[in-house]
């Protein structure tokens, strides 16, 4: 009964009319930003960060997590119809979605894809709800050790499951805790690495960095290689999609709401694993494989559910224990510290109104996608036709003044300046740039707890393994790391994110 | 992509790891390490710098030995326009005010690619700069000057 009794205290938040308004606010930015292929959630987000100050850390939750799932739910349009995916999450509904597209089947592509969101978000938010409680029990326990001890496991795990070379992710969270380091150490109130620049002294402000290893750095190589891209132009006919179509999907649709849950919850999952293997384990399913690729509906179900699914349940980890599966959930953790709460495995029992308020408005939030997304179609069809060359200045300016906006600092914008130097370069030598971040807003979190952990045992490193809950959490870690040695977990890693 | 005797994404991330980690070891130099039941100022970033040195090392190791590809050749226009764009922002805004700021940051960013048409580019920044004004400075109270003071 209390899960009941919370769920319906986190919808009294989530339904009051301002929250409503932010929610709304948030998934329509989501979905055009989502359908809008050339700027991506991560940048969108730090760019909202600052205008989110002014309101209560509940409505700026609901509004920065309705971008999140909304921009997953707009990069199917775009794969849909375009065949570019809008987001990384939607690149297998390219596949078959832009195949029913070309055989007129567009309308019934988008209703699946949309029916398919919000049936697995709505799973998803009772998933979350179930989870959260016995979690935060479980996080009551932790001290200093433990947390830091699921510092590490979050950091590596999510090096482990996202994309790319793990020691290249490895050496990027690293580079991200130094990052972190910037400014004046807590304790001794001594200066570290500020090179004498006042605005340095309070740390690198994260937004500025997001925004130009993400935002900027993306946008200068997205110049390099121009994209050509050709809207299905076909009027969309029927929106509802035939019994025949509904039978076929629904299962896939349920496959791949558990399998997105699931993955989701794990760090470094997110939104991106999901789909690939909700779409590999549809085609090994299916009587006739050979229908994918050629517009299986099955292909558009399965991979939607999944994604959706799965961005929401990323933030399972992030809203019962403080800690982020993904670079944009470290985004989230950051508008957190800005509102005054410090992160941590007391968040839920500290802060229950804004978790319970954001999960529920997540189912909300899914509501509101599914009404203002069908009868709306055409009008994000329209934003397809806007032209890049107008589109990216204006991100870069709004990148600008957002950037200032935060500290009213022309610093923050020379630092976005080398940011976007830099991430171009990561692009160029193949490098993600997501651990940076994850590293950058766990680095003090990390600091803090181990110098506390350290002070409680007197300097002894075997606390970390005398303690038994933090021994398990490092015995995972250990797993995960010795795993990705074996040459038969390395094959099917690159076979399941190979894209 | 061309083919390249070593591997130079790598190398190149190996060798700015290395100097990263470098720079650090300097930056921290006069920090008191302390030691671990009570760490000083200086432990964390010096452990995190030798272990960054460690990777880099590992990387640029490795790119000298292996036979890779190499990188895709450095495209300058889009990489000076953007820079140039956010760097003259920076230069202008508090001096000249965000309305001129804005016009001059959208108009040197359309120059990133060959596509864009002068007469386009100048009609839409000082649009977008309206935009940014009313946004902004009017709803959102940026304290930031409209014009040159």
């Amino acid at each position: 009964m209390e899960l009941f009794n919370n769920l319906l205290m986190g919808l009294s938040t989530a339904l009051e009319l301002n929250n409503l308004l932010f929610c709304l606010i948030g998934v329509v930015i989501g979905t055009a930003i989502g359908v809008l292929p050339g700027i991506g959630p991560i940048p969108t987000v730090a760019l909202l960060l600052p205008f989110t100050f002014g309101l209560s850390p509940p409505s700026a939750m609901i509004m920065l997590a309705g971008i999140f799932y909304g921009a997953q739910y707009g990069g199917s349009t775009t794969a849909i119809l375009v065949n570019v995916p809008g987001e990384t999450s939607s690149v297998v509904t390219c596949i078959d979605g832009h195949e029913m597209a070309k055989q007129g089947k567009a309308g019934t592509a988008l209703a699946i894809a949309a029916i398919a969101s919000f049936f697995a978000g709505t799973t998803a938010t009772i998933v979350i709800a179930v989870l959260s409680v016995p979690l935060s029990m479980l996080a009551l326990k932790f001290t200093a050790v433990e947390y830091f001890s699921l510092l590490v496991l979050g950091l590596i795990a999510a090096v482990v499951l996202a994309h790319g070379s793990v020691a290249k992710s490895l050496a990027m969270v690293l580079l991200g805790l130094l990052l972190g380091l910037v400014g004046i150490d807590v304790s001794s109130g001594v200066a570290r690495m500020t090179f004498g620049i006042a605005a340095l002294s309070d740390g690198l402000d994260f937004v500025p960095i997001a925004m130009g290893l993400f935002g900027l750095g993306e946008i200068i190589a997205n110049l390099e290689r121009p994209v050509e891209r050709r809207v299905v132009s076909q009027s969309i006919r029927s929106l509802i999609p035939s019994q025949e179509d509904f039978r076929a999907a629904f299962p896939a649709m349920v496959r791949g709401t558990a399998l997105g849950s699931v993955l989701g919850v794990l760090p470094g999952g997110g939104a991106a694993l999901p789909p690939f293997s909700s779409y590999a384990l549809e085609k090994k399913l299916a009587r006739d494989p050979s229908r994918f690729g050629k517009g299986a509906i099955e292909g558009v179900a399965g991979p939607e559910a999944a994604n959706n699914a799965g961005a929401q349940t990323s933030f399972i980890p992030l809203l019962t224990l403080g800690i982020p599966a993904n670079a944009l959930m470290a985004l989230m953790i950051g508008a957190l510290m800005m509102q005054g709460i410090q992160p941590g495995p007391q968040i839920m029992t500290e802060q229950p109104k804004l978790v319970w308020g954001v999960i529920a408005s997540m189912w909300v939030g899914n509501l509101m996608l599914l009404v203002i997304n069908l009868p709306l179609i055409g009008l994000w069809v329209s934003m397809l036709k806007i032209p890049y060359r107008l589109l990216f200045p204006a991100i870069v300016l709004f990148c600008c003044i957002g950037t200032y906006g935060i500290a009213n600092s022309l610093f923050n914008v020379w630092l976005m300046m080398g940011c976007a130097l830099i991430g171009y370069f990561f692009i160029k030598i193949g490098v993600e740039p997501a651990p940076l971040l994850l590293g950058l807003v766990l680095g003090p979190q990390l600091e803090e707890n181990f110098r506390r952990a350290m002070l409680i045992a007197d300097g002894d490193f075997a606390v970390f393994l005398s303690r038994p809950i933090s021994a398990v959490i490092l015995g995972v870690v250990a797993i995960l790391l010795l795993a990705m040695l074996s040459p038969q977990i390395l094959k099917t890693r690159k076979e399941a994110l190979a894209e | 992509m061309t083919r390249s005797r070593i591997d130079l994404q790598d190398l190149l991330f190996g060798l700015f790891l290395v100097v990263v980690a470098a720079g650090t070891l300097v930056a921290t130099r006069k920090l008191a390490i302390g030691h671990a039941a009570d760490m000083g100022p200086g432990y964390m970033p010096r452990v995190v710098a030798v272990a960054l040195m460690g990777f880099g090392l590992f990387f640029s190791g490795r790119g000298l030995w292996r036979m890779r590809v190499g990188i895709a050749p450095v495209q300058l226009r889009p990489l000076l326009a953007i820079l140039a764009s956010v760097g003259v922002f920076a230069l202008t805004a508090e001096r000249l005010g965000l309305a001129i700021a804005s016009v001059v940051a959208v108009i040197l960013a359309s120059f990133a690619t060959r596509e864009g048409r002068l007469i386009e580019a100048i009609a839409f920044a000082i649009v977008l700069s309206g935009a940014a004004v009313l946004l902004f400075v009017k709803l959102l109270g940026l304290p930031i000057p409209i014009w040159p003071r």
